[in-house]
């Protein structure tokens, strides 16, 4: 009886369980609907299986029986991608890395630490804070999404203004190639190696170029001291002034955020509320860093400024408590916008940060014109907008109007010279905005790179790229389909 | 140049093309490289020529294409804090630009008044204070690049921050020209440092242990200094007048912050060392020499001279930096070192016979590859690089390497041969 059963079994779904195991395999129906989707719930499908490898041998052995076997296959980490990264398009075989998670050496005299894709960013800061020591990235998903997957989506944080984005703090890769190769870049973590930087190719290419396996990373030294002011503003429009004047001053603040009204409204209704006026336009909260006896001058001149665009309140944190409550407000901004909305559809334009003021004017503009409130939390130090637009997706037409909207917010942020994501990726929700910014050569140039890498395009098929043929395809596909749910 | 020194240089270097060119618009080069493409042409591009002897392994092009006259700022957008130039401004030029505004490009390589930020994106040069402000990869946002056949393609955009599509930049970064060639270059600025200083550390011969403990410690303790580096007893001697092994420690930042570190440095002198503290004007005058001591292309030298760069982890700069002295002294030939003890980049400066200094070179890199390192070969005339591979072997993923190279240049127009494995 049981022998039968088993011969139903796929013959591709036993060679896989050879590779890895009885119990490091999902493929039947109930089991796979979890990895239907990322943090991009607007488009859904089921992989063929999920397997679930220990180690780079067993990443290389799945990979190489995909290849031979021509079956398409991708990785995923935690599954936190904003764009539609990690969604299986063609019934793949998805090969999650949350097994691998190890941290398997941190060097505190060269400052590097050497992590499994699998290992969660948080995770790192924990082990070595007491020490004195963190991994700067720090996306706002980071107490779950894994540093593999912010390898391939470069991701970025609230700090990255100072610090830099994940590529700035990757030393050495160990990757996987789609025909199950595996190599090694940049050693153990020497800077400059010789021949073109791969590293950087590879670091944001949304696991289209291979499998990352092992990942070396810088870690610093926690500043001395921090300081950290809420600023509220009653015009969004001197707000935003004030955040280009703070920069002209000749300070690099470590994180300068904004939110909206709405946002406000949204965040004081989630899990982490601070008491934020309610009657507010916008607030702005900024942190500089390093050497304490420099940090006082530096918070003055940020008063200033702020006292000069006709602040109404300004308060600097009396306690690292205060501050911790502050940063949880503001980290956790997307998930509350649940509380004020059904659905919320996040973009992630930037724009040249100059041009905050009109930018802001014209997505209010588009929110008036789709019926859609739009809220804002924003890294406004370096333009990386995030409108969340709050839609119902139990209204018919209203998915479709949100989507909508989010595709002109991007063209607006292009408009102005800027780009269509600054961390959370193209993945299939940003394929044809590609457009906006490219044109059809420079995508064909980058298709030639990753025929270099992955000719057969079997690894993660059908992301990032806009295909000219299927491109009306798509939009009816996301026209089609159900909108986040929050 | 004149025209002899210019034949001269040519013939001790190699890369040289039998046709000059010296376009003035991205037309012109355009329009080269479309005729180099369809006529089966090599082209060797220069912005100006400071690294003349930095790899290749051809002798002759059909033509240099020198971009130094294509030159400028194209876009400055100061409250953005970004600025767009044309690949054949110097770096001296950029700086006394953004100089009036109080930004900088916070790149510190060799030669600023000769280095064009073109030569310097495409060999991937930095300085001391990469250790603080990243190297070009960190700063560069976004590029236009005419491919080998003509084409013009975009990478990267105008703004800081930027995930779309693949992170090409990189690609051409460090690709010593031979993906094509750079004709715009957008970065990010960084504000001037408010007030500097610069900590000059030295101990008595035998007791450089004492530097590397001093630069651990420093590392481990709350300050930020912007350079960490170590320059050898000969190398310090030309700076200084002392000879003896000297850390650099450099502070940029508000004054009271600055004072502060240096306080800190006064408390922790090693016992015997000696502490020097220039400020402001004497700090940037003494990174003005340092700047010019390793010579280039264009530096006239009594003896052969080859000019390494080597990459280790952090902390292994120090275990080089004495490696290459004892090399020296078994193989009697004169050697300047420096090296970033936070950032793994050291560059040394071998004087000497043609046959010792390929010994040293073999055994200096014997050492780095050990650590899991590299040495490439900065600078050394045509024929010895025939005896000696100026890149170290291949990595193991050479061959996507070539894949890319195969990719972009087909018909291998631009810096054929120049490159590691030949590409
Ligand atoms: C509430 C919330 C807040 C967020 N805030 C931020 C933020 O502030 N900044 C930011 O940048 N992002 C943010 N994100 C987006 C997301 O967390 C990041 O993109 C993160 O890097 C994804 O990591 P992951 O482990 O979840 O990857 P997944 O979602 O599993 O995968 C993302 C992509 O990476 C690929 N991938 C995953 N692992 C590997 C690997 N080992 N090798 C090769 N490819 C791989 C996948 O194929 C997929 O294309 C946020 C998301 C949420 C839900
Ligand atoms: C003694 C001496 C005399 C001098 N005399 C003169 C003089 O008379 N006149 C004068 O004008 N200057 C003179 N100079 C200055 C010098 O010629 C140049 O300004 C300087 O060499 C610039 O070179 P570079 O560092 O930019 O790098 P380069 O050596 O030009 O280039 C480094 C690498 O990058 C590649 N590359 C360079 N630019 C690009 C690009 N845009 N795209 C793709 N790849 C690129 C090259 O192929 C090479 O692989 C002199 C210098 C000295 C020391």
């Amino acid at each position: 009886m049981k022998r039968k059963k088993q011969n139903k079994v796929d013959p591709h779904i036993r060679s896989l369980t050879k590779i890895v195991g009885e119990s490091e395999i999902l493929y039947k129906p109930e089991d796979l609907i979890s990895y239907d989707c990322d943090g991009f719930t607007v488009h859904k499908a089921l992989p063929k299986a999920v397997v679930f490898p220990k180690n780079t041998e067993e990443v290389a052995a799945l990979v190489q029986y995909c290849h031979m076997n021509h079956l398409p296959f991708l990785a995923r980490g935690a599954g936190t991608g904003l764009s539609g990264g990690a969604i299986p398009l063609n019934e793949e075989i998805i090969i999650s890395l949350v097994k691998m998670k190890q941290l398997l050496c941190v060097d505190y005299e060269n400052r590097q630490a050497v992590v499994q894709p699998g290992y969660v960013n948080l995770k790192l800061t924990n082990s070595i804070s007491d020490k004195g020591y963190y991994y700067a990235p720090d996306p706002s998903s980071q107490y779950v999404c894994t540093i593999g997957g912010n390898v391939a989506e470069n991701a970025g944080g609230a700090h990255c203004l100072k610090y830099g984005v994940t590529t700035n703090h990757i030393l050495g890769l160990e990757v996987v190639l789609p025909h199950g190769e595996v190599i090694e870049i940049g050693g153990e973590g020497a800077p400059d190696s010789p021949g073109y930087d791969l590293m950087g190719l590879l670091t944001g290419s949304e696991g289209t170029l291979g499998i990352v396996t092992k990942i070396t990373v810088r870690i610093l030294k926690s500043p001395q001291g921090k300081k950290t002011v809420l600023a509220y503003f009653d015009d969004v429009e001197e707000g935003s002034r004030a955040v280009s004047d703070i920069i002209a001053a000749g300070i690099v603040p470590a994180a300068l955020e904004m939110m909206d009204k709405t946002a406000i409204e949204g965040v004081e209704a989630g899990t982490f509320p601070v008491g934020h006026p309610p009657d507010i336009e916008a607030f702005l909260l900024i942190e500089v860093d390093g050497i304490m006896a420099g940090l006082e001058e530096q918070i003055e001149q940020i008063l200033e400024v702020c006292e000069s665009w006709n602040v109404r309140e300004v308060k600097v944190a009396k306690s690292e408590e205060e501050r911790s409550r502050w940063w949880a407000n503001r980290k956790t901004g997307f998930g509350a916008m649940g509380a004020i909305s059904p659905d919320y559809l996040v973009q992630d334009g930037v724009i040249p940060r100059s041009r905050l003021p009109e930018v802001l004017k014209e997505i209010e503009k588009i929110s008036r014109e789709s019926g859609l409130r739009i809220a804002n939390i924003f890294h406004a130090g370096d333009g990386n907008l995030h409108p969340l637009i709050l839609f119902d997706s139990r209204v018919p037409g209203e998915t479709e109007k949100a989507l909508q909207a989010g595709t002109a917010c991007l063209k607006a942020c292009a408009d102005v010279g800027g780009s269509i994501t600054g961390e959370h990726g193209v993945g299939i929700e940003k394929k044809e905005e590609m457009r906006f910014i490219f044109t059809e050569e420079e995508i064909e140039a980058q298709l030639d790179i990753r025929d270099v890498f992955n000719p057969y395009d079997l690894l993660n098929q059908g992301k990032l790229f806009p295909k000219p043929s299927r491109c009306m395809d798509v939009k009816k596909i996301v026209k089609d389909t159900v909108a986040v749910q929050s | 140049m004149d025209t002899q020194e210019h034949v001269e240089l040519h013939d001790l270097y190699g890369n040289r093309g039998s046709e000059w060119h010296e376009p003035v618009s991205e037309e012109e080069i355009c329009e080269r490289l479309k005729r180099a493409h369809e006529e089966g042409r090599k082209v060797a591009i220069e912005s100006g020529g400071t690294k003349r002897g930095y790899g290749g392994a051809r002798g002759e092009y059909d033509w240099t294409l020198s971009l130094k006259k294509y030159k400028g700022i194209v876009e400055h957008n100061a409250g953005d804090m970004t600025i767009t130039v044309k690949p054949g401004t110097t770096i001296a030029e950029l700086q006394r630009f953004l100089q009036e505004y109080g930004q900088q490009v916070s790149l510190d390589p060799h030669w600023p008044e000769q280095a064009t930020i073109g030569g310097v994106i495409s060999a991937n040069e930095s300085g001391p204070k990469r250790l603080a402000y990243g190297s070009a990869r960190d700063l560069v946002i976004g590029l236009r690049i005419v491919y080998p056949d003509g084409r013009i393609i975009r990478t990267g955009g105008k703004v800081v921050k930027n995930v779309a599509g693949y992170d090409m930049n990189k690609l051409f970064i460090g690709a010593m020209g031979t993906l094509g060639v750079i004709s715009e270059i957008t970065m990010k600025l960084r504000p001037a440092p408010k007030y500097e200083s610069l900590a000059l550390v030295s101990v008595p011969e035998g007791e450089e242990e004492k530097l590397r403990l001093l630069a651990v410690e420093i590392q481990d303790a709350m300050i930020e200094p912007v350079t960490l580096e170590i320059l050898t007893p000969a190398l310090a001697e030309k700076l200084t007048g002392t000879r003896a092994f000297t850390l650099l420690v450099g502070y940029e930042d508000v004054e009271c912050s600055v004072k502060e570190q240096e306080g800190w440095m006064i408390h922790h002198k090693p016992e015997n060392a000696v502490l020097e503290i220039l400020h402001e004007e004497e700090a940037r005058k003494f990174w003005e020499r340092f700047a010019v001591t390793v010579p280039n292309t264009h530096t006239k030298e009594k003896d052969l001279c080859a000019v390494l760069k080597a990459g280790t982890k952090n902390m292994d700069v120090f275990t080089m930096m004495t490696t290459a002295l004892d090399l020296g002294i078994s193989h009697l030939v004169d050697i300047e070192a420096h090296g970033g003890l936070g950032h793994g980049i050291s560059e040394y400066v071998v004087r000497g016979q043609q046959d010792n200094i390929i010994a040293v070179i073999e055994g200096l890199r014997a050492a780095a590859e050990q650590k899991g390192g590299y040495i490439v070969i900065k600078q050394l005339p045509f024929h010895l690089r025939k005896k000696v591979d100026v890149w170290g072997r291949n990595p193991g993923h050479f061959s996507l390497m070539e894949g890319i190279k195969k990719a972009v240049d087909p018909y291998g127009v631009c810096n054929l041969q120049r490159y590691i494995g030949g590409i």
